[in-house]
């Protein structure tokens, strides 16, 4: 029997086929998180690839978690091991097979402490212990600061880089602590009390660990680490180092930060904002001492052109005016009555001397002296009286005849 | 026991800057009534912490103090 086909159909190929099986998958798959059972559990060397089964009582599916994840596991992986996983599918076209692409991979038993997170969550947020408004705010100049974290490593140096940047004239204060492991709950419970007992006022306590996974971070789910946080203070910020996931800690604490890093931005304020606002107070001070000094010099101006301030000046003047007046005047006077008396004098000299003996004696009269006492009257001569008589030009002796 | 911090600490940025604050709102406010002696001093102490505030900022070296870790020694 011949295969009868309508001639509008044409078969696909295989890769097609398989191409659109896996676009089809692979969006469907995205994201997966899948419970099992591992069997068949290989790891290949070199690569450190891990290549299983997961299974259930009825189906199973082919998995890898390759080695740069694997690194990351808290645990060996065993045949046997009931794990739950986040992934994604992928269809291996060139052996038509489809494997789940592991992401993370956790213990089932996980499940339980997830249910413990949520539970311990509910109880403390029914406390209050989350609430707004019992965080406290951070203080603007945060002098001394303690940084509760590993001793080596990027977060200490991101820490102290950006604070150094930002705020240089702060003290930073490393309080080594392990972040991770059994042990981190008490070791940081540990650092939070010392903390509050340093000779320095504290003014902000920094928690802070890099990125991990989840088992890294349990341990800041701890609930007596959470009561330390919550009696704590001075205030804390908690830099759990994951963006997404939140731990208890993260809810307790006064600030989250995202990152060390963003912990730093937040904690130091920027000193170039304080220098720019000294700058524009120092342009405020001169400005207004300035302003202040020009507008006394223009009062001082205004008051020496002053009217009233002038008016002892103009007093002064114008008695010095008024002198130069008497004065003219008593100069006028005076030589007014000068001349009026020069020409009295002349006057009275004039008649003075049109009277007199001498200017009588050139007219042609003469002086008749009897004795030496002039004679006025012919009653005061008798005959034979001896007299001189006094010409202009002499004198002639003479004796009365009649 | 954390000593309390001073709130006049005379040495400490903050009070430095808040202080500069203060002068010059107290310019502001009262340069048209104050003397040209309480201006002056307002001057005088204006500058002074511009150059206190400003060279803790600029000139300052941050410090780092390590607590010995074999405080922590619980396990």
């Amino acid at each position: 029997m011949e295969l009868q086909i309508k001639t509008s159909e044409t078969p696909i190929t295989v890769s097609e086929l398989s191409k659109r099986i896996k676009s089809l998958i692979e969006f469907e798959f995205q994201y997966i998180l899948i419970t099992g059972e591992i069997s068949n559990c290989k790891k290949h060397t070199p690569s450190g690839n891990f290549y299983f089964v997961l299974k259930d009582d009825k189906s199973q599916v082919s998995a890898v978690m390759w080695n740069s994840r694997s690194v990351r596991l808290a645990f060996e992986p065993k045949d046997g091991q009931r794990v739950v996983i986040k992934g994604r599918l992928s269809l291996y076209e060139t052996r038509g097979t489809y494997q789940i692409d592991v992401f993370e991979m956790f213990q089932a038993g996980l499940g339980e402490l997830q249910m413990a997170f949520e539970a311990l969550k509910q109880k403390l947020f029914e406390e209050g212990l989350f609430d707004h408004a019992r965080k406290k705010s951070l203080p603007e100049f945060p002098e001394n600061v303690v940084i509760i974290t590993s001793e080596t490593g990027a977060v200490i140096e991101d820490f102290k880089r950006i604070a150094n940047k930002r705020f240089p004239s702060a003290k930073i204060t490393l309080i080594p602590a392990t972040v991770q492991g059994t042990t981190t709950a008490k070791n940081i419970i540990k650092a939070l009390k010392f903390a509050q007992t340093l000779e320095d006022r504290i003014d902000v306590i920094c928690i802070a660990r890099g990125g991990g996974s989840i088992e890294d971070l349990w341990g800041f789910n701890d609930e007596a680490l959470a009561r330390a946080i919550c009696d704590c203070i001075i205030p804390v910020v908690s830099a759990i180092g994951h963006e997404i996931d939140f731990t208890i800690c993260d809810f307790v604490s006064d600030v989250r930060a995202a990152t060390p890093s963003a912990a730093a931005e937040i904690i130091f304020p920027d000193k170039n904002d304080y220098l720019e606002r000294i700058k524009q107070s120092e342009y405020l001070i001169k400005k207004i001492v300035s302003g202040k000094i020009s507008n006394l010099g223009e009062y001082l101006d205004g008051l020496k052109n002053n009217y009233f301030f002038n008016k002892p000046i103009d007093i002064l003047n114008d008695f010095k005016m008024k002198l130069d007046d008497r004065e003219d005047e008593l100069k006028n006077l005076t030589t007014e009555k000068f001349s009026a008396i020069k020409n009295d004098l002349n006057y009275i000299e004039k008649i003075l001397f049109n009277i007199s003996p001498e200017n009588t004696l050139k007219r042609g009269y003469s002086l008749v002296k009897k004795n030496g006492k002039y004679v006025s009257s012919s009653d005061e001569l008798v005959l034979f009286d001896r007299v001189k008589i006094q010409f202009k030009d002499g004198e002639n002796d003479a004796e009365i005849i009649s | 026991m954390a000593k309390q911090k001073n709130e006049k600490d005379t040495e400490s940025f903050e009070y430095n800057y808040k202080r500069l604050q203060d002068i010059v709102d107290k310019l502001e406010s009262e340069v048209d009534d104050a003397s040209l002696d309480k201006i002056m001093e307002y001057y005088q102490e204006g500058l002074k912490l511009i150059n206190s505030c400003r060279s803790k900022l600029k000139d300052a070296e941050l410090k780092i103090e390590k607590i010995n870790s074999e405080f922590n020694n619980s396990k």
